[in-house]
């Protein structure tokens, strides 16, 4: 795009270009680029400010449904779906939850025709299954329980449940978990490979144990974290409250809880990669994860370059790259797996 | 100058998360009740602004969302931008649910009151209390433009949706769409007096 030409821009032109409307209508979205330029160009202070009003200056009248309404007709959308079904007389829920198995179903072939595998024994055996992600492949799964989980790229995922007692998986990278709350409180377990084990009952949160670090961000609900040598029988028992993580080092076994903005660890999962204060670190951390790209940088003070904002999660490489270079203002340079980065 | 005008493809405009779409695609409720309330809001403000009909646009909306689910496995996983894909499908609704009323036949008189302009609210009170007059001049001055162009302002200043994608829901031109937002910004440009400007400014 031609940046140079922003400097000759009037407030009618500005308040004229779409790139400029969206920081505008959406500062949240388009910041880092303008909010720099107007840091560099700060004589162009007053035209930015005029434009803005001219592009704020266009408003509509406001309707709106109160959130009863919304509610209503949400339900009116799902009772008129309900209107085919056999037994009229269920209700929503129930029927819903009897579909969901044949969504599961498939989902769990579609599973295994992606290069997973996993069998079903009949009668009162345990329900086994396994899958995985490549590098930049995220996939979002329904158990059998109807919990749902988002695997991260380049993940393991191994489940079983025992005659819908028990539900336990085990984790090898990344994963957003929704846990259903089942009606006789069955446990959800996640094992990582290593000395943490998460504990639920119904709830959403992320773990993400791809790195030096195994990182564990509540969303929602609570959780149990139980962390300690398998075998001995005084693990440390934890609990974290929505908007806590835990970090626990993989090397010295040291664990820390902090707060955290939960939104941060989690919005990947939605395809939102969310920016703040998300420093060139952090970008090659996720380069590395996702991409298995390896990120090397000459000045390591650049590593702490930071910015802010929030950008869509595309699942090409290539892509990323080019987003992420814009952002940081830098040069990125791909040689096979490497990136090498260096100031423009 | 033409360099402003040309469309930039996918980067500027927000395209939504495809990774909730695909979640919906596979049956996943959960994902359903996600995209609708994250849209509701903004396809009732569409529909209302586009026919005043209160009960008509909730009817659309419901048939709309309806429609979605049980089509969803026809479905392209390729949509890009959520938004743009439901109001034009619910732009669609609305013109058949019309064109099917004859009430509505002949309804010239209720089109000044559709996209109707005006100042967003954190304005509202400075120009009451210092330009109210200036401000009807303004409103007189857009309600000039046609419904069809105000729509237009409305899908790019109201929705967000990109000059692009105005242009394929009302099926326009690229050129008419950045025409008619730049009719627009001239009249409010002219409209807005230096002092009343600068009052605004130093808010």
């Amino acid at each position: 795009m031609a940046r140079i030409s922003y400097l000759s821009y009037t407030a009618r032109e500005f308040a004229l270009d779409e790139d400029f409307q969206q920081w505008v209508l959406q500062p949240d979205v388009r910041n880092v680029f303008w909010e720099r330029w107007l840091q560099q160009h700060p004589e162009k202070e007053a035209v930015i400010r005029e434009a803005r009003q001219l592009v704020q200056g266009i408003g509509f009248r406001s309707y709106s449904l109160t959130a009863g309404e919304k509610e209503q007709l949400w339900e009116a959308v799902w009772n008129g779906l309900e209107e085919d079904t056999v037994q009229p007389q269920t209700t929503v829920r129930k029927t819903w939850w009897r579909r969901s198995w044949k969504y599961a179903a498939a989902l769990l072939i579609g599973a295994c025709l992606s290069g997973g595998f996993w069998f079903w024994k009949g009668g009162n055996k345990p329900v086994l299954l396994s899958t995985y992600t490549r590098l930049g492949e995220v996939k979002t799964f329904l158990l059998p329980d109807s919990s749902a989980v988002t695997l991260n790229a380049d993940s393991k995922l191994l489940y079983a449940e025992q005659q819908g007692r028990h539900r336990e998986v085990w984790l090898d990278g990344e994963a957003f978990f929704h846990v259903k709350h089942t009606r006789n409180d069955a446990k959800f377990v996640v094992h990582t490979y290593d000395k943490i084990d998460v504990e639920v009952l119904g709830t959403q949160f992320n773990v993400n144990s791809s790195g030096k670090e195994i990182v564990v961000v509540l969303q929602q609900g609570s959780i149990k974290l139980d962390i300690g040598d398998k075998g001995s029988n005084h693990p440390t028992e934890m609990y974290l409250h929505p908007g806590e993580m835990l970090r626990y080092n993989k090397q010295d076994g040291d664990f820390s809880k902090s707060s955290a903005n939960a939104g941060k660890f989690t919005s990947w999962h939605t395809g939102r990669l969310m920016m703040e204060d998300y420093t060139l670190a952090d970008a090659a951390a996720f380069m590395q994860q996702v991409f298995g790209k390896t990120v090397i940088v000459k000045d390591t003070q650049l590593l702490k370059y930071k910015v802010s904002g929030s950008m869509p999660l595309i699942y090409n490489a290539d892509t990323m790259l080019v987003q992420l270079q814009k952002v940081f203002r830098m040069q990125f340079n791909q040689k096979g797996d490497e990136v090498w980065i260096q100031k423009k | 100058m033409n360099t402003g005008k040309a469309v930039r493809p996918g980067m500027n405009v927000v395209p939504s998360p495809s990774s909730l779409w695909e979640r919906f695609l596979e049956g996943d409720r959960h994902a359903f009740a996600e995209i609708y309330d994250s849209h509701i809001d903004h396809l009732f403000h569409y529909g209302m602004h586009f026919c005043q009909d209160k009960e008509r646009v909730r009817d659309c909306i419901q048939d709309l969302f309806q429609d979605l689910w049980l089509s969803r496995e026809h479905l392209t996983t390729s949509i890009r931008h959520i938004r743009y894909y439901l109001i034009s499908s619910l732009r669609r609704r609305l013109l058949r649910s019309l064109q099917k009323d004859r009430r509505w036949q002949h309804r010239e008189s209720w089109e000044a009151f559709e996209f109707e302009f005006t100042y967003p609210q954190e304005n509202k009170i400075i120009l009451e209390e210092t330009a109210a007059e200036q401000q009807r001049l303004l409103q007189q001055a857009l309600a000039g433009l046609t419904r069809r162009q105000r729509e237009a302002i409305y899908l790019r200043f109201y929705q967000s949706l990109s000059y692009e994608e105005v242009a394929g829901i009302m099926s326009m031109q690229v050129d008419s769409v950045y025409n008619t937002v730049s009719k627009a910004i001239s009249i409010l440009k002219k409209n807005i007096s230096l002092p009343l400007l600068l009052l605004l400014l130093g808010k």
